[in-house]
């Protein structure tokens, strides 16, 4: 198995090292070994399935996530039906029962931003990012990976937290004597399903930004401010900007797929929504091309 | 087998690795030696692929490590054993990466036990000592039974009892047919456990040869004669290359072994009281083989290390 000993070489760099004769290596007969099947996406997605579900985090988002949904619905359908009665006439004709209930995606988008962050965020954090591209130095499909399995918890939850917020927001509008919707409305089962997509692709939005951005913190103070800041200071920009961000920036399009409301300014739902997958298109591939091309 | 030729690392005007070429032999440990920020990480991260190359190539058994179609099953590597996720369990933590590689779930528990973490291992690894973290980075490194092993400062902040554990893990390893490489900024580890060294400074290749030729090459002997006749001796080694006293009845030769001053002696009646062959220690000639090429030093050492 050993090299007879080599001359020794005490040498300048410069002058090349002369290898043996390429050998193919006869290792002592270990199992599995032989086969030397090939690791596979599948491979990849199942390993990335173990590190989301033994994160500890991923529990406490979505529960935290879907309890503030549906306290917030509860909070929001009982004043809002309370009020009800003594608004306008103009108010009353644009009171939207769906956003009322659904207005919990506002912090969900957040917290599923946050969740898919840390997807990533927490590797780099404690430095696991090197023994996972050890174990698969594909990046492409560490990445695609993550994506996947965050979309596989992100979209059930979303789905949940979207029904849960429309049952108990209702639930509560109905109490209080307000107009509300049934689930076998139309605009309904679009606004829950739309709202479940949407807090998908917020994770992915969040997965994106943690893979560019590698911390934690700055990604969710990057979440905070696209996602919150951005849509509260829209009404207080200058005159066409302003219109542009409240139309087209892609969290406030997308959040028009929970409103059974129609401004005529802004975007339709399913529209809005498509501008929000574009753009979160867009980030997941400069996300992928900077994983891609940086030292981990 | 790890081949690397011409690796060159360069992070904007400085280089980190410079045009390193050399191999690391299957059936060897092979210790990869250098003062601190001399590049050793930097090599072992473009080897495993973390960091691309500015240049060069680096292959594992003739492949980039990249294009391993099951990379855990063709290296294993222990790079920083702080990196864990606190929360996870070392079983979850290599669960994971053995998933990554269709590495089945037996083999996880197989290599808790092989490093002595079995009872331990639905902890969570946050609560791990350093030591139990380098075993469980161990484990990770041997969980696809590779045939080339890459260590990174492997005794960093261990026991002594940890070092032994891992000098003689690396020690089987090699026996076993594997090639391990080593790497280390301590020469004193390194003369227990490498058969083969490897020096770098400043990302330069410094040497490349044998352990006992390291040794042999570096370590200048000297022989300690103790002798009530220091004079009558003195007069004997002629052909030493230099004799100087150390003490009233001791001289210390250089230049001429042990057997040959012991038949001078006693071919010309001179009593010996001692004789002890003695060599300069191999810490002292790394630091004597790097020290143009320490990066940090303070003033003081740069007086005494010259």
């Amino acid at each position: 198995m050993r090299q007879p000993m080599k001359q020794p070489i005490v040498r300048s760099a410069a002058e090349p090292t002369r290898f043996p004769p390429v050998r193919r290596l006869r290792s002592v007969p270990r199992r599995g070994r032989a086969r030397g099947e090939a690791a596979t996406f599948a491979h990849c997605l199942h390993a990335e399935w173990i590190k989301i579900r033994t994160m500890r985090s991923t529990l406490y988002v979505l529960l935290g996530t879907l309890a503030f949904c549906a306290g917030l619905a509860a909070l929001n359908g009982w004043s809002a039906g309370e009020e009800f009665a003594g608004m306008s006439p103009a108010d009353q004709a644009v009171f939207d029962p769906l956003a009322t209930s659904l207005r919990g995606y506002l912090i969900a988008q957040i917290t599923l931003g946050l969740l898919g962050g840390l997807v990533i965020t927490s590797e780099y954090g404690a430095r696991t990012i090197v023994s996972t591209l050890v174990s698969v130095p594909h990046r492409g499909r560490v990445l695609a990976s993550k994506a996947v399995v965050l979309v596989a918890v992100a979209f059930p939850t979303g789905l949940v937290v979207s029904l849960t917020g429309f049952l108990v927001g209702q639930a509560a509008l109905s109490g209080a004597g307000a107009p509300h919707l049934a689930l076998s409305d139309g605009t309904a089962l679009r606004g829950v399903f739309g709202g479940g997509l949407y807090l998908a692709l917020a994770g992915l939005f969040g997965l994106a930004l943690g893979a560019v951005i590698r911390s934690t913190t700055a990604t969710v103070t990057t979440l905070f401010g696209v996602m919150l800041i951005v849509q509260a200071f829209a009404p207080a920009l200058p005159g066409g900007l302003g219109d542009w961000v409240s139309t087209y920036w892609p969290p406030i399009a997308g959040g028009q797929i929970i409103t059974a409301y129609r401004d005529p300014d802004l975007l339709t739902p399913w529209a809005g929504l498509c501008v929000m997958a574009g753009c979160v298109a867009v980030m997941m591939g400069a996300a992928h091309a900077v994983f891609r091309k940086r030292d981990a | 087998m790890i081949e690397v030729r011409g690796l060159t690392k360069r992070y904007g005007e400085v280089v980190a690795v410079d045009d390193l070429t050399f191999a690391v032999r299957p059936g060897e440990v092979t210790g990869f030696l250098g003062p601190n920020g001399a590049g050793k990480s930097t090599t072992l991260r473009m080897i495993l692929g973390l960091d691309a190359a500015t240049s060069g190539t680096a292959t594992v058994s003739g492949l980039p490590y990249p294009a391993q179609p099951s990379p855990l099953k063709a290296v294993g590597a222990l790079l920083d054993p702080s990196a864990v996720l606190p929360s996870r369990t070392a079983f979850h933590h290599l669960l994971a990466l053995a998933a990554g590689n269709g590495i089945p779930r037996a083999r996880v528990d197989e290599v808790l036990a092989e490093v002595g973490l079995e009872k331990v291992g639905r902890r969570r690894a946050g609560a791990y000592s350093l030591g139990m973290r380098q075993r469980l980075g161990i484990a990770a490194a041997l969980l696809g039974d590779p045939p080339v092993l890459v260590f990174d400062e492997p005794l960093n902040g261990l026991d002594p009892e940890g070092i032994v554990w891992i000098r003689s893990l690396m020690r089987r390893m090699a026996a076993e047919g594997r090639a391990v490489l080593m790497s280390s900024h301590l020469m004193s580890e390194m003369e227990l456990t490498a058969d083969h060294l490897i020096v770098i400074g400043r990302g330069k290749l410094i040497a490349d040869m044998p352990m006992k030729d390291f040794i042999a090459a570096h370590s200048e002997r000297e022989v300690l004669v103790r002798t009530p006749q220091s004079e009558a001796l003195r007069e004997l080694l002629v052909t030493a290359v230099e004799v100087r006293d150390e003490d009233d009845d001791t001289l210390v030769v250089t230049g001429l072994e042990a057997a040959e001053i012991g038949a001078l002696a006693s071919m010309s009646g001179v009593e010996l009281h001692e004789l002890t062959p003695r060599r300069v220690s191999l810490e002292k000639a790394f630091m004597d083989l790097t020290s143009e090429a320490v990066e940090y030093r303070t003033e003081s050492e740069k007086v005494t290390v010259r």
